[in-house]
């Protein structure tokens, strides 16, 4: 690596592109820059293709060729907001607990299409859970294997035709990625794929 | 998959690889580097900001061997260490969730192993705190809010036309209904009539001769009779048909008749000032009458009854705010007042000057003060006095103040003490006041010239004086004059150290107080006095720790009688602020220190009553003030334990001879006042106790001056005042620190004395619990003096050391502690003595002397270190024990005296160490009276405090303070909870709450059990305990007891 000047080696806001020790080619928006520790943190375009998010990529610098400046920032960097911390160690919580969540069930032995259906009514019923490899839906309903729409059975009332909904358009999506992988329109299906990638 | 272990093994590779790395951060990693950590990722706030916003959202992170881990992110560390939540190790297959055993509870991976970490999908915004921009508040908003367009108006032809300006030129107002009617026609093709049938919007009646048509005409034409007869009816057509134009109707001016007519006439206005002037116009007079009438009505009303209400309102406000301590001496001193009065006048200020107090108050105190002012019959004071007086009152009145004293004074000495604490309230009152005049101002000078020389005068004259009385007489004289002058010096010595005058004065006036004080005290049953002086010193500890520290108070005042006076002492607190001119005055000099020795001489005073505050007073005024008055009060000293019973006094002696002689003279004069104002004096007492306590707590040094003022308060009750004198006294001596030992050596001879002390304790009720006390006060004294020659420092130590001891515990709770203490250390003593001679020592008396004795203890282990320690023991444990605990509380509180003492010393500062032994032996003189009164008291007594108690517990004592010293802070904390532990442990014991309740029975229990577990638990290890204030008091208590065992 070239010795980097004493200030900022990136300058907040220019465009980079590198290539990694193990071949992946980055390429991103200079957000931030540790010299020290040789950091580097990208704002990537979104894997989901969604407008309001973006893919963060922290890169060591220690393990990265080519590095090249496409675009020097012209501006500088907009103000820092100030975070809400509380909000940020509860999704951190929330996120772990859902993982673990869903691998208690993988470890149960669910198959592959319920963990996916089980992503996919999470999305939207957060109240849900795997018991044994049956998934409960805000406790009212039951899903078991194989965790198709017939299979959907609980107290007849919106809930469980709701639920039934989702399941129904999960596998409505699920065809359609098939048949057109990878497209974006059905977002569903990205979030799947996402979710289970 | 890899199996968990695998997973374990790789990471831990990985941070071995990783620590094994040459890294520059890696020099940083140590706490030592935590500079140089920051200076890394920390330091770089747009890698925190990103990578904190990413905070919890799922990541693959790429390691060097290409291994890919999917975990949440959790954190990161300062070298960029990332750290990954449920992390595992990613298969291969996509779709494939992990396994609960393949996920990792968290994982470090080092940013050196580390190539890539991939936040998908983030959304950079989720954390941002958006709650208060303009954007985000506006986005909460229902509805579109967006600015509107403007738009251009467009006036059109008509504008054009000109038809516009018509507005302003046409007269006309309105439509003519001729133009309306051709209009509608022309335009609508309407035509419309005057026709009242209304043919054209309805049909006509068809009438016709039914019987039915014609009942129901007549029912109509009834009806409509019926409403148009109503008044309501006629009042709105009255209204409709009204043809006055609204401005006559509604804001019009109604002028008389001959005004109408003279409107009428001449059609035009005329100003009021005017219209005098027109001749000939019978309406005219009116009209001048009429505004005339208006202005002098409310002009000369308001201005007068205003201003003068304001200006006096204006002056107690003054007085209230100028003056905190006055507020508590007030309240002391307020009934000191009436007979001190004149000299309280300045302390009166003062009074008034708490803050709550002073408005309400006023009104109320007019009429106290008046009785005040006639008493002592200084005028010039009277505005002052007034509010002294009312500060007094509202002291008195003041919930905390009052109530803290009244139930303590009624417990200790309601009989005598009412003049007794009248002349110590006074004494505290001018010592408060003191503040006020300096506020006041123009007297502040002179008046702390003539303070100083009147406080001494004082002195005398309470020597001279000889009763309670007499001594308030002259305090009141003195302070009237001196009292002004004190508050101004007390003031000015607040700003600046030099006001040497006013500490002599306060001395002199703490002197005087700690005479009556004894006095009281002697006459009663000291203990109630001190009791009662206690008591409400405690309150005002509390209050002073409520203010200061909420919690000890609590602690200490477990028992509701503490709570309630600490919620009055709350109030009184406010009212402190002028106390914290007395602290100032105390920091402000040597004289200072010696007031705070003062202070924890008082308290010891207090605990063991005027006497052991009389010594050190005495040593310390009779230093600062002058050698000889120190001569003649030794002398008087000796007489006193000729006279005495003061066994405890001889121990004391020296100190204790000036106390004694205060304490004598008080005694025959004072004590019949006593018993009959005891009750009176307790109450003063109490809340100039108060006042004081919370002065110390205002601040360290002012907590010290505040002690002072706790003193004085002290004082302001006649024992306790006499012993807050005594005590101001030693703080003197503590200056001067030759002089002091010499006292302190006298004043622990004195305990030897004790021995007599058995045969005292008769006597002693009158004189000897005085010498008890005096015995009590010399340790204080002594510790005082130590703390005093500190001086500033001293106290502000004494006040972190306090602190400390008690954590919590605010200086100011401290301070009253150590007011308390003292209150309690003479009551105990007073109590313990009592209790051996059966007649002094009533069951309740001896309670209270018991729950002073703990009390006691405490204050002198707060006097010894922190003074405001030990106040807000002796304040939280004061109010309590003084009445119940003092039998316990007695035994203990002579170790704690002697703790106190030992631990004062140290802290103050090596030079005391002469003083401090000195005070210590005083110390040990007092506690031997004490352990004598314990023994007395307890079981063991007799073996106690016969022999071992003069000589051994000297000895014994020695050794123990030298611990003390040693420890000081921490031996006076170790000994407050010590003792407060063992008096709780006694009060368990006996089955009665720790609370200061104890009963008689229960205080000698304590006090057995105080000393078989003091020796266990000392200074040392009690020192943890210290965290409840109660517990405090007990260990104190039981540490104290313990020394006194031991040194039996």
């Amino acid at each position: 690596m070239a010795a980097p000047g004493p200030g900022e080696y990136f300058s907040v806001g220019s465009h980079v592109s590198c290539i990694t020790c193990l071949g992946q080619r980055l390429q991103g928006e200079v957000v931030a820059f540790d010299y020290p520790s040789k950091m580097l943190t990208l704002k990537c375009a979104p894997s989901s293709g969604k407008l309001n998010l973006s893919d963060v990529v922290l890169v060591n610098l220690a393990y990265v060729s080519d590095v090249d400046v496409i675009s020097d920032r012209a501006e500088t960097p907009p103000p820092l907001a100030s975070l809400n911390f509380n909000k940020l160690v509860n999704r951190a919580r929330a996120e772990k607990e859902d993982k673990l969540s869903q691998a208690y069930a993988v470890s149960a032995g669910v198959s592959v299409e319920g963990q996916q259906l089980f992503q996919t009514i999470h999305k939207t019923i957060k109240e849900c859970r795997w018991q044994e490899k049956n998934i409960i839906v805000m406790d009212d309903v039951v899903i078991s294997p194989p965790y198709q729409v017939d299979n959907c059975k609980g107290k007849e009332g919106s809930a469980l035709s709701h639920v039934r909904k989702i399941v129904e358009k999960h596998f409505r999506d699920l065809e359609s990625q098939k048949s057109v992988q990878h497209s974006q329109q059905a977002q569903q299906t990205q979030k799947d794929s996402a979710l289970s990638s | 998959m890899y199996p968990f272990d695998y997973k374990l093994s790789l990471i831990k590779l990985i941070n071995s690889s990783v620590s094994s790395l040459p890294r520059g951060r890696n020099n940083a990693k140590g706490p030592s580097t935590a500079v140089s950590i920051i200076s890394f990722i920390y330091a770089n706030m747009r890698m925190v900001h990103v990578l904190t916003s990413v905070v919890g959202t799922k990541c693959d992170l790429k390691v060097k061997n290409g291994l890919i881990y999917e975990g949440v992110f959790k954190t990161y560390g300062p070298e960029c260490d990332i750290v990954l939540d449920a992390a595992h190790r990613k298969s291969v297959e996509p779709n494939v969730g992990p396994r609960r055993e393949d996920i990792v509870e968290s994982i470090i991976f080092k940013s050196s192993d580390v190539v890539v970490v991939h936040f998908k999908d983030v959304d950079l915004n989720y954390a941002k705190k958006d709650n208060f921009t303009d954007s985000a508040v506006s986005a909460r908003l229902n509805g579109e809010h967006k600015e509107k367009d403007l738009e251009p108006w467009d006036g059109g032809e008509q504008h054009i036309s000109g038809s516009m300006e018509s507005l302003d030129t046409d007269l006309s107002n309105g439509w003519d209904p001729d133009e309306m009617f051709k209009y509608n026609e022309e335009t609508y093709g309407v035509k419309s009539t005057y026709d009242s049938s209304l043919s054209s919007y309805t049909v006509p009646l068809e009438r016709d001769d039914s019987e039915e048509f014609l009942k129901r005409e007549a029912r109509a034409s009834q009806l409509a009779e019926e409403i148009e007869a109503s008044a309501t009816y006629k009042a709105r057509v009255a209204l409709e048909n009204d043809d006055r134009s609204e401005e006559e109707k509604y804001t019009a001016v109604v002028r008389g008749e001959r005004e109408l007519h003279s409107l009428n006439r001449e059609n035009k206005y005329i100003p009021p000032s005017q219209r005098n002037r027109e001749p000939g116009m019978s309406w005219g007079a009116g009209r001048q009458n009429s505004p005339r009438l208006v202005q002098c009505s409310p002009g000369p009303p308001a201005p007068r009854s205003g201003p003068h209400d304001y200006n006096a309102m204006d002056q107690r406000v003054v007085n209230g705010g100028a003056h905190p301590w006055p507020s508590r001496c007030p309240s002391p001193s307020s009934r000191p007042p009436s007979r001190y009065q004149s000299g309280p006048t300045n302390s009166l200020p003062p009074r008034a000057a708490t803050p709550t107090r002073p408005p309400s108050r006023p009104p109320s105190r007019p009429s106290r003060p008046l009785s005040l002012p006639s008493a002592h019959g200084s005028t010039g004071p009277l505005s002052t006095m007034p509010k002294r007086l009312s500060s007094e009152g509202p002291p008195r009145m003041s919930p905390k103040s009052q109530r803290t004293p009244r139930p303590h004074r009624v417990a200790s000495c309601r009989g005598g003490g009412p003049p007794p604490p009248d002349y110590m309230s006074q004494g505290a009152s001018v010592e408060v006041s003191a503040p006020p005049p300096t506020r006041n101002s123009s007297s502040g000078g002179t008046w702390s010239s003539v303070v100083s020389g009147a406080h001494r005068p004082r002195s005398p004259r309470q020597n001279s004086i000889g009763g309670g009385a007499p001594s308030p007489s002259c305090l009141s004289s003195p302070q009237a004059g001196t009292v002004p002058v004190d508050s101004a010096t007390a003031s000015t010595t607040a700003t600046s150290p030099t006001a040497a005058n006013p500490a002599t004065n306060l001395e002199a006036s703490p002197i005087e107080e700690a005479k009556e004080s004894r006095v009281l005290e002697m006459r009663q049953n000291s203990p109630n006095a001190n009791k009662e002086n206690v008591k409400p010193i405690e309150a005002s500890a509390s209050i002073a720790r409520s203010i200061g520290k909420g919690v000890m108070a609590p602690d200490h005042r477990k028992q509701i009688d503490n709570l309630k006076k600490f919620s009055v002492e709350f109030r009184l607190q406010s009212c402190s602020n002028p106390d914290p001119v007395f602290e100032p005055m105390v920091n402000k000099t040597p004289r200072d220190l010696v007031e705070k020795p003062k202070d924890q001489s008082t308290i010891s005073e207090e605990t063991s009553t005027a006497v052991s505050i009389t010594p050190t007073g005495s040593k310390s005024a009779t230093p600062s003030l002058s050698p000889s008055s120190a001569v003649p009060e030794q002398k008087r000293g000796p007489d006193v334990t000729s006279q005495g019973f003061q066994t405890t006094s001889s121990l004391a002696n020296a100190a204790a001879k000036d106390k004694d002689e205060k304490e004598e003279k008080n005694d025959p004069v004072a004590e019949s006042v006593r018993k009959s104002t005891l009750n009176p004096n307790a109450k003063e007492f109490n809340p100039r106790v108060f006042c004081s306590p919370p002065k110390p707590a205002t601040t360290p040094t002012q907590t010290r001056p505040q002690g002072q003022p706790s003193p004085s308060i002290v004082v302001q009750q006649p024992p306790a005042v006499y012993g807050q004198t005594m005590f101001q006294m030693y703080p003197l001596t503590p200056v001067s620190p030759g002089v002091q030992v010499p006292h302190m050596t006298m004043s622990q001879t004195k305990p030897y004395r004790p021995g007599k002390v058995p045969n005292m304790p008769q006597q002693r009720p009158d004189q000897h619990h005085p010498p008890g006390a005096s015995t009590m006060m010399h340790p204080a004294t002594a510790a005082g003096p130590p703390i005093v020659a500190p001086s500033p420092a001293y106290s502000t130590q004494y006040f972190t050391c306090s602190p400390q001891q008690f954590a919590s515990q605010p200086l100011v709770q401290q301070m009253p502690h150590y007011q308390s203490q003292h209150v309690f250390s003479p009551m105990i003593q007073g109590s313990a003595r009592m209790i051996t001679p059966p007649g002094h020592a009533q069951p309740s008396l001896v309670s209270s002397s018991t729950t002073q004795y703990g009390e006691q203890t405490h204050t002198m282990y707060v006097s010894p270190t922190p003074i405001p320690q030990q106040f807000p023991h002796p304040s939280s444990t004061l109010h309590p024990h003084p009445q119940h605990p003092q039998p316990s509380a007695t035994p203990t509180g002579q170790p704690q005296q002697g703790t106190q003492h030992g631990g004062s010393h140290p802290a103050p500062s090596p030079v005391q160490h002469p003083q401090h032994q000195a005070a210590a032996q005083a110390i040990h003189l007092g506690n031997p009276p004490q352990q004598q009164m314990y023994s007395a008291l307890a079981p063991t007594p007799p073996s106690m405090t016969p022999g071992p108690n003069p000589q051994s517990p000297q000895a014994s004592f020695p050794s123990a303070q030298q611990a003390v010293y040693i420890h000081p802070q921490q031996m006076q904390h170790g000994y407050n909870p010590n003792h407060m532990a063992h008096v709780q442990q006694a009060h368990m014991q006996s089955g009665m709450v720790p609370p200061h309740h104890g009963t008689p029975s229960h205080p000698p229990t304590m006090m057995l059990m105080a000393t078989q577990a003091p020796a266990g638990p000392q200074p040392g290890t009690l020192n943890p305990i210290p965290v409840s204030s109660a517990t405090h008091y007990s260990y104190t208590l039981t540490p104290v007891q313990g020394h006194h065992q031991q040194q039996l």
